[in-house]
């Protein structure tokens, strides 16, 4: 079994991670910054106190070994003054009662008395003692001090050898003693202060556990306070969440009086104001809607009255006088126009009421263009067009609503029989990884760039005055637009006059998950192939339109380069 | 003897439009403006085929549509001005057999109505054909497992009958739409999406996990194995 700590990798993230956290939690930040404040103070407070207890200790027990090392240094110089001292007592005997005085009157077994050296060498003067504690300890300066120094106390810090091999911290006295007939004798006393040195690191240990607790105490109650702090904007915060998320009566509880609670009142202002309002749209939008609803069943019924109507009396026109007959056709035309027209207003309205519903599918789009060139076929050959279909890709089902898109298809077909003039038409069909693409080529009257602009527009015709073969509404391109909005694909248009023009649909592989590129090239890979001595610089003329980009609002040269407009 | 047509319609001009042309084809129209008394008139007059209008006043059209199909397979063509499909779905789950969006087209009117009333067309050489663990008795309209009878209409039953009398055939929802509704053009395939619906739920044992009717992803149904 593996854990995460044994992997390699954990410890790289854990920088990171951390930053992540500091930057995140306003907890985490405040707590550290006042843990990081308060260990200074801590530290600094401790040191100080550390450090003149340590000097309090110090000072006081070097007092008290001055006070000692006095008191007993002028208990033995009295008691040696005092004595009677002929020359035969022998030397090393005074010095020995006069060491034992002293030890007498000391607290410390560390003594030591050395011959002022330079003195008379003559006299046999007791040798020189030292307790085993003092051997070596004793520097030449203090010695040199003491030996100029008359009945004044020198005194020097030593590391006294400890038991084990370890030091301990003491002091050492030194003062003249006069031993009468003998001479000057330096006399050390040792005072060893390792009681005084655990003294102090008791003090200090306790000082430093104490420091921690406070640390710690010190964070765990900013912890607690930050969070009282930090909740009502973690509410606040999660309640803005759930309402961005679709939930309009969710509100912030209010109470008491203070910046929280405004807080409080101003985000429920703010929410019941934006509730009232999408409530008010949403209502519109319902009214809008089943206003379209309710027309179209009230149009509709009696305009099927109508149409049945004509289509009888249209069956029967042969048994009519000519005038008659040729009204027949004429009302049995229009009544077909109007139907086809009062349909595109009514899907146009539902898009603009945002009443769409997609019904997708799983659908081979080069079987849907089959199909739809085979509906077209005869009309393509009644106007002497050639209609193919080249399909080098787009054989796999893509998610659409198949009704909408053949739809499309048909409407562009068309569109490209009427104006093609009579040259062939040309559906091609091909997908890359993101998108699946579908162009419509005819090589007839083409636009210019002033109709490319225009040519989604609602009811506008290229050329009023053309003869209309086919009959459209002037909607068609407008509906087939945003039945491309609807499936997030593109509708595209290049063309150019003389050379025809080229619409392209793509639309994406995976619903409503962005196009990269489309599989197909617009402008198309023959725009420049015309004649360009009969139109002139037919490609400088070309012009590109994106229809979903201006439906968007983008700048339509966004993708395309605008070659320029015609003068 | 002619086709006897129900029009149930409460617009007065379009139901005497609807009886003048179905007169000249050659049916027998009757007619019913109020929704509360269709059934009533359905039971009295027994129609060949009714033609019925969604938005009716007194009962609404989909609660006539599911009363008369609850009496009897007669075939059943909805009319409505309404084309979205949360209606047009709604509508046929209640029994219709097909819609016709307003305005329609008097011919595609009437040659719907004659492909519903056409005796069964394509007669399979076996009299009785097996699919799944039903057994189709094609002779006399009727589908039983073991010895329960199970009630179709007659274009539920044609459904059935199609996929069982080619057992191998992966049926596309097209060739459904020409075989069994006599569609000759590219027509709405939701019709045959509900109506498969429904057949599943009268003919599965679990309408979830299908076994005689089952569909073939990307393409269309088939007839299950028959065990």
């Amino acid at each position: 079994m593996r854990y995460r700590w044994m992997d390699g990798r954990w410890w790289r993230q854990l920088p990171s991670q951390l930053v992540g956290v500091w930057r995140r939690s306003l907890q985490v930040r405040t707590v550290a910054i006042t843990l990081l404040l308060t260990g200074i103070a801590i530290l600094v407070t401790g040191i100080y106190m550390a450090l003149s207890i340590s000097n309090d200790l110090y000072q006081s027990r070097l007092d008290q070994a001055l006070r000692d090392s006095s008191r007993a240094t002028t208990s033995a110089q009295s008691t040696l003054n005092a004595s009677d001292v002929s020359a035969s007592d022998s030397g090393k005997n005074l010095l020995n009662s006069t060491l034992q005085t002293v030890q007498g009157a000391t607290s410390s077994r560390l003594i030591a008395a050395y011959r002022v050296p330079g003195q008379d060498v003559s006299i046999p003067a007791p040798p020189d003692r030292a307790s085993p504690g003092l051997n070596g300890v004793i520097s030449d300066e203090l010695r040199q001090q003491v030996q100029n120094g008359g009945t004044k106390q020198f005194y020097q810090s030593v590391a006294l050898p400890a038991g084990n091999g370890t030091t301990d911290p003491g002091i050492v006295v030194g003062t003249q003693l006069t031993l009468p007939s003998f001479g000057h004798y330096e006399l050390y006393i040792g005072y060893n202060l390792r009681d005084s040195e655990n003294t102090l690191l008791f003090v200090q240990g306790t000082l430093l556990l104490a420091g921690f607790a406070l640390i710690l105490l010190i964070g765990a109650i900013t912890w607690v306070i930050v969070r009282f702090a930090v909740q009502p904007i973690r509410v606040a915060a999660e309640t803005s969440e759930r309402l961005a998320a679709g939930d309009l009566a969710v509100r912030i509880p209010e109470h008491g009086e203070d910046v929280f609670a405004s807080l409080a009142r101003s985000f429920n202002g703010m929410a019941d104001s934006l509730q009232s309002q999408i409530n008010q749209l949403a209502t519109l939008s319902q009214l809008q809607q089943r206003f379209v609803s309710d027309v179209s069943h009230e149009l509709r019924t009696p305009l099927t009255t109508i149409r049945l109507a004509g289509d009888v009396i249209y069956d029967q026109r042969e048994s009519f006088p000519p005038a008659t007959e040729r009204t027949a056709e004429l009302l049995h035309t229009q009544i077909e126009r109007f139907d086809r027209l009062l349909s595109d207003l009514l899907e146009i309205s539902r898009y603009d009421a945002g009443s769409v519903a997609l019904d997708p599918e799983p659908t081979n789009l080069v079987r849907l263009a089959d199909d739809v060139v085979d509906e077209l076929r005869t009309l393509a050959e009644q106007n002497g067009s050639e209609l193919r279909l080249d399909a080098p890709g787009g054989y796999f089902d893509v998610g659409m609503d198949p009704r909408r898109i053949r739809r499309v298809v048909r409407n562009l077909i068309g569109n490209a029989i009427e104006h093609g003039d009579g040259k062939p038409v040309v559906v091609t069909v091909d997908s890359n990884e993101s998108a699946v693409a579908l162009t419509v080529r005819d090589y007839g009257i083409g636009m210019s760039q002033q109709e490319v602009n225009h040519v989604f527009d609602r009811f506008w015709r290229a050329d009023p005055s053309r003869k209309r073969t086919i009959g459209g509404t002037g909607l068609g391109l407008a509906i087939s637009l945003e039945d491309a909005t609807l499936h997030s694909g593109w509708l595209q248009v290049w063309s150019a006059p003389g050379a025809g023009s080229c619409f392209r649909l793509t639309l994406p592989r995976v619903s409503g998950k962005e196009i990269a590129s489309s599989p197909l090239p617009l402008p198309p890979t023959d725009a420049g192939a015309t004649d360009a001595a009969a139109t002139g610089a037919a490609a400088t003329d070309a012009a590109v339109i994106d229809g979903g980009a201006r439906v968007h609002g983008h700048a339509a040269d966004e993708q395309f380069t605008d070659r320029g407009a015609r003068a | 003897m002619n086709s006897r047509i129900l029009v149930v319609d409460d617009d007065t001009a379009l139901a005497e439009m609807i009886g003048i042309v179905l007169r000249t084809e050659g049916f027998d129209p009757v007619f019913c403006e109020d929704g509360a008394l269709a059934v009533d008139i359905f039971r009295s007059s027994k129609p060949d085929l009714v033609l019925l209008d969604l938005m009716l006043p007194g009962l609404d059209g989909i609660e006539v549509c599911s009363r008369i199909r609850a009496e009897s397979g007669t075939p059943v063509i909805m009319l409505t001005a309404k084309s979205d499909t949360a209606d047009v779905v709604k509508g046929l789950e209640s029994g219709a057999d097909d819609y016709m969006v307003k305005p329609f087209n008097p011919k595609e009117l009437v040659a719907r109505i004659k492909t519903r009333l056409r005796p069964a067309s394509t007669v399979p050489a076996a009299e009785q054909l097996r699919i799944g663990d039903l057994v189709v008795d094609v002779a006399g309209h009727e589908v039983k497992r073991g010895d329960a009878r199970i009630n179709l209409t007659p274009l539920e039953f044609d459904l059935l009958l199609a996929l069982a009398s080619k057992p191998q055939q992966v049926f596309t929802r097209e060739m459904l739409l020409e075989q069994v509704w006599g569609y000759h053009y590219k027509a709405d395939t939701r019709l045959v999406n509900v109506h498969v619906q429904r057949l599943r739920a009268k003919v599965e044992q679990d309408p979830d996990n299908p076994k005689i009717v089952m569909t073939v992803r990307g393409v269309g149904y088939r007839a299950g194995a028959v065990t």
